[in-house]
């Protein structure tokens, strides 16, 4: 509120005529009133500053001045003059030498800013010359009074009413312009002012509740991975003893026996693995998964892969192949998060895939761009920048079911199936992607996947040959 | 309100507010045209773009009255649309009075109502009470065709304290009545908390009455 901008707006007030007007376009405005009519105008604010001054020396103030006592009296009219306030419309200031000031107020939304000072000029009535301009000094004389009169401007008073009126409507008009500025850039200013403060209140609740989140989602990480911690020791007991019946250290089972335990020791393996990868997920999310760099043949890391699925493939009747050309070069990476990454997708790619069906696991030599996802550079020196690096591409292809286009972007996101149902033909968590994608991401590589409705997909990752140095 | 001792002046703020092109601006340009001249200023519309208000408008009133106090009136409207709340809450800043301009057009019940109950934030966030502000509803646009029925209208008044009037601004209809309504109002409210005839002696039926009176000599004079 003590805001002085912010009071002028309450009611929309001006306080001073300095504030309304540019005084390079009064001065104009006042030069060409003069240019017009011939009579010099002063225009004073209600403080008594001095906005535009444009006047010539007239002749008989010339001659006036040029007598010792006549300039004083001159100096002492013009003082008085410039201080009259017209408060109650018009004032005549006379002069000694018969001239006269007209003092006109500025009236401006029913305050008086200021005033217009007009003159000196001779009323056309005045014939001789006046009896004070003759004894103003002992040096007058007559002659030379008269024609210095003579060469005044004579102006009737009816005359110089209309020109007052004439430029007083013109200054109303300059000072409504200005009044409408004034208040527009004011009301503009508050109103940025009050959205700032706005924006800043939103801001910092949002702050608080996003800080809230991560306090929130700092406690379920700690909570997933105690629990993990915890659900994996009782199953590995279980595990152990179900493997110790199976070996008959507790003597003989019937066969029924033997499958029923070897039902809890597989299921148990599974339910192990599962809390594995979530633990894992887990840690990726956090970043806290390191990821070690070392010389990995690609072809090693596919053979592998193929090792681990081959007997599940034989049992499914699958075409199950590898490729890798010689070109393909070693890569900087790290060989145990490398074969999950080829594990999870080869799994899936087995599991989706109907009995007789193919998979293929593939490794090209490629190139790739490291700063491709840089946001905020908007291809800022991308002729530097986008410049590609070797890289190699994994490729894992399936003759499954496919995924359906809308699906596409949704499988890297933790616990998705495509088939959500409870009544689900596959198993599984839906971990194995996001894992997956966790480790590319962590590796600097890229993937993607390409899906065409029951005829299959392919899973593409790209890991470069060597990665970014760290900024 | 704002007084001036030594000036002798006492300024009033009263608010037309309402919805989007409710014709808050058009009220403002009836007074204009229907008020008689003398002491009524410039009709100050600041920043509009195709023909909607960016940020007021504002129509100074003034004139003299017995007591020897000088009332000086301002007049404003808000800018409707929604994405103008910050400049909204600004004039709302220091209202003695609000006019609510209401469209009377069936299906602008929901935008009537969003908006009243954005007059009503807003005047808590700047400090004012609303059960306590003087407040006069219009229900405006009263020759568009599916309108909200007159009897409608003045069943729900009675059931709240808003004075509530009926107007045409395009025509100038009912824009009297609403402001010089909203005056009245005002005026009962500052007595009792400023107690200006014990004060200064300025009958507040004098302010009323002088307006009104000058509402007719314009209607007089030329016709509205």
């Amino acid at each position: 509120m003590s805001d002085p901008n912010t009071a002028d707006l309450h009611h929309g007030e001006i306080a001073n005529l300095e504030d309304l007007i540019d005084r390079e376009s009064l001065r104009e405005v006042c030069r060409s009133f003069f240019d017009l009519f011939g009579l010099s105008i002063r225009v004073f604010s209600a403080r008594g500053a001095l906005l535009a001054n444009v006047h010539e020396e007239r002749s008989v103030c010339r001659y006036v001045n040029s007598l010792p006592d006549g300039k004083r009296a001159c100096a002492s009219t013009v003082g008085e003059a410039q201080v009259v306030v017209p408060t109650e419309g018009t004032v005549v200031h006379p002069c000694f030498t018969g001239a006269v000031y007209h003092v006109v107020p500025i009236v401006y939304d029913d305050r008086q800013l200021g005033r217009i000072v007009l003159g000196p000029f001779v009323p056309s009535e005045l014939e001789d010359v006046p009896e004070p301009l003759l004894k103003v000094d002992p040096a007058v004389e007559h002659e030379r009074a008269a024609a210095a009169l003579r060469d005044m401007p004579r102006v009737r008073e009816e005359t110089a009413e209309r020109i007052a009126d004439h430029l007083r409507g013109v200054l109303d008009l300059i000072l409504f312009s200005g009044h409408r500025a004034h208040l527009t850039s004011a009301m503009h200013l508050a109103t940025v002012r009050e959205n700032y403060r706005e924006l800043a209140e939103k801001n910092a609740r949002l702050q608080e509740a996003y800080d809230k989140l991560k306090e929130l989602d700092r406690l379920k990480s700690n909570f997933l991975a105690t629990v993990s911690h915890e659900l994996r020791t009782p199953l590995t007991s279980i595990i152990g003893y179900s493997e110790m019946l199976q070996a008959g250290i507790a003597g003989d089972m019937s066969e029924e026996q033997n499958s029923f335990v070897e039902t809890i020791r597989t299921k148990g393996e599974l339910l192990l693995s599962l809390i594995t990868s979530l633990l894992d997920l887990n840690k990726l999310e956090r970043g806290q998964l390191s990821v070690e760099h070392e010389q990995v043949d690609p072809r090693a890391v596919l053979a592998e892969v193929k090792e681990t699925y081959l007997p599940e493939a034989e049992k499914k009747k699958l075409v199950f192949e590898v490729e890798c050309d010689d070109q393909v070069p070693f890569i900087q990476a790290d060989p145990v998060r490398l074969r999950q990454i080829l594990i999870n997708l080869a799994g899936n790619a087995i599991k989706f895939t109907p009995d007789g069906g193919t998979v293929k696991l593939v490794a090209i030599s490629t190139e790739m761009t490291l700063n491709e996802d840089d946001e905020d550079d908007d291809g800022f020196g991308a002729a530097l920048m986008m410049a590609p690096e070797p890289a190699v591409e994994f490729q894992v292809h399936d003759t499954g079911m496919g995924i359906a286009e809308a699906e596409i972007t949704k499988i890297f996101d933790a616990f998705y199936q495509v088939d959500g149902s409870s009544t689900r033909e596959f198993g599984g968590a839906g971990l194995g992607l996001a894992i997956a994608r966790n480790l590319v991401d962590a590796h600097h590589g890229a993937m993607r996947v390409e899906s065409e409705l029951e005829k299959g997909t392919t899973f593409f990752v790209t890991i470069p040959e060597t990665p970014p140095e760290p900024e | 309100m704002q007084l001036d001792f030594k000036a002798r002046e006492l300024t009033v703020k009263l608010v037309y507010y309402g919805p989007a092109l409710s014709g808050k601006t058009t009220n403002l340009q009836a007074i204009h045209r229907l008020l008689s001249p003398e002491g009524r200023g410039r009709l100050m519309t600041l920043e509009t773009r195709d023909d909607r208000t960016l940020f007021f408008d504002l129509l100074p009133l003034s004139f003299a009255t017995d007591s020897g106090l000088t009332v000086r009136i301002k007049l404003f409207t808000v800018p409707g649309q929604v994405i103008h709340n910050s400049t909204r809450k600004l004039v709302l800043q220091g209202a003695d009075g609000v006019a609510f301009i209401a469209d009377s057009q069936v299906q602008e019940v929901r935008a009537n109502q969003a908006s009243f109950k954005d007059l009503r934030r807003n005047l808590k966030e700047n400090g004012l009470d609303p059960s306590k502000l003087p407040l006069v509803i219009q229900y405006n646009k009263r020759d568009l065709p599916n309108i909200r029925s007159e009897e409608d209208i003045m069943r729900m008044a009675s059931k709240g304290k808003e004075p509530t009037y009926l107007a045409t601004a395009t025509h100038g209809t009912g824009v009297a009545e609403t402001f010089l309504g909203l005056v009245e109002l005002t005026w009962d409210h500052l007595e009792r908390e400023h107690h200006l005839k014990e004060r200064f002696g300025l009958d507040h039926t004098e302010v009323t009455k002088d307006l009104q009176s000058r509402f007719e000599a314009a209607g007089e004079g030329g016709g509205a």
